[in-house]
């Protein structure tokens, strides 16, 4: 009887201690933050209706006849235009000096715009840039309607040097589709503020590819539902990408190239010119969680709003590419002509052109230390091939105030290098010329010319050396409910278990006070045991 | 008396409890998948239709997409349905057994965990078998014979396409043909 009331005991204790032990392993829910009211899109609410103007009653028959047309009211835009990163595509690092952008690097998806112009500046917010000849200052060169158009209809293909198709033309080539040219009067005449669309055009396609590049940056972004991306619910908040990146004379702010890792203090008013508008904190300040969530908001010391609220990226079937492995370019079929091959789920897979992808949805963020600042591989530099080659070195550490432990994309990728120089090397890919990859599928044909037109040494030996390029995540944001469970990074082979530096509970262990610990819990149960055992018998004696 | 008695019923608890805790392992398998989920449910498939033995694919369901549909976030699964006719003929034709038809058509469930790998969950088919007698161990034994076959993987062979079919199968879309589902 006593053995059995000893029993009964000690099943309660035990279950007392499951249910404590469950409550703390709960995740915490939140109630106190608020539903956003829901906005409605509304139509321009712009005092002008460009469709009135004489200057833009005209039947133009390029773009650089718009541009001089806009500039006739908007006198000092072009000006602003080209001192942004869409006109240079150069970024200046503001610590250390070094050149960045597009025209600097070397990446690991299209390697480099140099030699590649006419394709490439499809992209570009402006019109001819087809060699290194190009005149930055021409202001009619700047393109206004690649960001302004609201008619969707405006759209500049490879191969023209970022004109718009003045010409119906078959495109992709023996397609059998066709492209009509551009209507610019209309065009002109139906102007307004950049659209998800317009900033689509260029951001989620980037790499050649729907979501290619981004991981969170792809077309599911132009209706996407709040489950995709809370701000950006098209039945929700309905954010567009300025509301966000707010532009000030044409710049755009939230630039990955000086993003701000750790935006400190409370939510502010746009316009503060010490604030990072396109930051999560600009809005919520850095305590964004109710005040009895006191725990979460010490985390944004250490922690990137994004580690929690991008819980994944590439959340739709779309996916990303993981990794372009151009050593198996100019590989040819059974029957010795070029092939293509797509994946599982319908994305390219093998081109002869261009090599072997590999892509993938829902992707779990690799998470490291950063504070903003990178370090690239520009064109020129020496690097090691016996490692694999950081295309941005990820600046970021513990003990750095600036830093904080982000959710990233980290593309990798095999891409040629002179073996002699240690240099990566430019290619010249696009094109319909005798050096062209695409055409001939002779690399040093192509290397030597890429190289030529970089102005690059190249002792006329090649390989292929594996590299890596780190983009920090920030878009894609999930709705509360759907944040990381603390679990999920409070564990040994949770999310964060590579990221050093930092105590993590439940991740981290001390077997010296593991083991008192479980000494004085053992001990006191004992205790309990006894106590209640003595008080068993003596009750039964006074009985 | 009271220590055999006492043993025996310590014994049957300690059975018990065993069987409760390795119930949902013994009865159901998971196990690690070289690919992403889009291709291993290719794979999968490709097994499948060409396994023989009378293997069609059924269907092709995402049940993450209900979840989606009615709020919320969830990590990729999809879940692929196939029947082989030569195995649920006999079953379906023994009143004793026909309510069997619930395990109909075959599962295999391809999803993605929070380490970012991918991960195949099937039925132990052969286990659950032979609860229900002779004839049904027997056929259930094929079944989890297929199945094996069904996540043998050759990675020497490019990914084929998934086949997208409409849940439940129907002609023209289960790629399997209106018989698809059983």
């Amino acid at each position: 009887m006593l053995s059995g009331k000893i029993v009964l005991l000690s099943a309660l204790v035990n279950c007392a201690m499951l249910t404590m032990m469950s409550a703390f392993a709960a995740p915490a829910q939140s109630d106190a933050m608020s539903a956003a009211t829901p906005l409605t899109r509304q139509k321009s609410a712009s005092t002008a209706d460009h469709s009135k103007f004489k200057e833009l009653n005209q039947a133009f028959k390029t773009g650089p006849e718009v541009t001089v047309a806009c500039l006739i009211c908007h006198t000092e835009a072009a000006k602003q235009v080209q001192h942004t990163k869409h006109w240079t595509w150069e970024s200046v690092d503001p610590k250390t000096g070094q050149k960045r952008g597009k025209k600097n690097i070397i990446n690991n998806y299209c390697t480099s715009p140099v030699s590649n112009e006419k394709d490439c500046m499809a992209c570009h917010a402006g019109y001819g840039w087809q060699d290194s000849s190009f005149d930055f200052t021409i202001e009619k060169n700047v393109d206004c309607l690649v960001c302004h158009d609201t008619t969707a209809t405006y759209r500049k293909l490879p191969g023209d040097a970022g004109h718009p198709i003045y010409e119906r033309r078959e495109f992709p080539p023996k397609s059998g589709k066709f492209v009509d040219p551009a209507d610019l009067k209309k065009i002109a005449q139906n102007i307004g503020k950049p659209s998800r669309s317009n900033c689509g055009s260029c951001h989620f396609f980037g790499a050649g590819a729907n979501g290619a590049k981004h991981g969170d940056l792809d077309s599911s972004l132009q209706h996407p539902n709040k489950y995709l991306d809370v701000h950006m619910d098209e039945k929700g908040l309905n954010f567009d990408c300025t509301t966000c990146h707010a532009t000030s004379s044409h710049e755009v702010s939230g630039s990955r190239y000086n993003m701000a890792a750790a935006t400190k203090g409370p939510a502010h008013i746009r316009g503060n010119p010490d604030s990072s508008p396109a930051a999560c904190q600009s809005c919520h300040g850095n305590k964004p969680h109710p005040q009895h969530m006191t725990k979460l908001n010490q985390h944004t010391a250490k922690i990137a709003c994004q580690t929690c609220h991008i819980p994944e990226y590439a959340r739709n079937d779309i996916g990303t590419e993981l990794s372009w492995d151009w050593s198996q370019a100019t590989r040819m079929g059974e029957d010795g002509k070029p092939f293509v091959r797509k994946d599982s789920a319908g994305r390219r897979a093998f081109d002869s052109k261009k090599g072997e992808w590999v892509w993938d949805s829902y992707v779990i963020p690799e998470y490291r230390w950063l504070n903003g600042v990178s370090t690239y591989t520009v064109i020129g530099d020496k690097i090691d091939p016996g490692k694999t080659v950081q295309i941005n070195e990820v600046g970021g550490s513990p003990d750095d105030p600036d830093s904080r432990i982000w959710p990233t994309k980290v593309h990798r990728g095999k891409q040629p290098y002179d073996t002699v120089n240690n240099t990566l090397t430019v290619q010249h890919t696009a094109g319909e010329d005798d050096t062209a990859l695409w055409h001939n599928y002779d690399w040093q044909k192509a290397i030597r010319a890429g190289m030529k037109a970089a102005n690059l040494p190249y002792s006329g030996n090649f390989d292929f050396v594996s590299t890596e390029l780190t983009w920090p995540v920030t878009h894609m944001v999930a709705p509360k409910e759907d944040a990381l469970s603390c679990a999920q990074c409070h564990s040994k082979n949770g999310r964060l278990k590579d990221i050093q530096g930092v105590y993590m509970p439940s991740r981290d262990a001390n077997k010296l006070l593991d083991t008192a610990g479980w000494a004085l819990a053992l001990l006191t149960l004992i205790g309990v045991l006894i106590h209640a055992g003595i008080r068993i018998l003596t009750s039964k004696k006074a009985g | 008396m009271f220590k055999v008695i006492g043993g025996f019923i310590a014994g049957m608890l300690v059975v018990a409890v065993l069987g409760y805790n390795f119930m949902g392992s013994l009865m159901f398998r998971e196990i690690p998948s070289p690919f992403g989920v889009e291709e291993t449910v290719a794979r999968i498939q490709q097994n499948i239709q060409s396994t023989g033995n009378g293997w069609t694919l059924s269907g092709l369901r995402n049940p993450g997409k209900a979840v989606e549909a009615d709020g919320g976030n969830t990590l990729p699964v999809m879940m692929i349905e196939a029947c082989s006719t030569r195995y649920s003929g006999p079953i379906l034709k023994d009143d004793s057994v026909r309510f069997l038809s619930i395990l109909m058509p075959c599962k295999i469930s391809v999803y993605k965990k929070n380490d970012g790998a991918t991960y195949i969950g099937m039925m132990n088919a052969g286990l659950m078998g032979r609860m229900f007698g002779p004839m049904v161990g027997e056929t259930m034994g094929h079944v989890a014979e297929d199945q094996e076959k069904f996540v043998q993987f050759d990675a020497s062979k490019p990914a084929p396409a998934m086949i997208k079919a409409t849940p439940g199968g129907g002609a023209g879309d289960s790629g399997s043909g209106a018989a698809g589902g059983c």
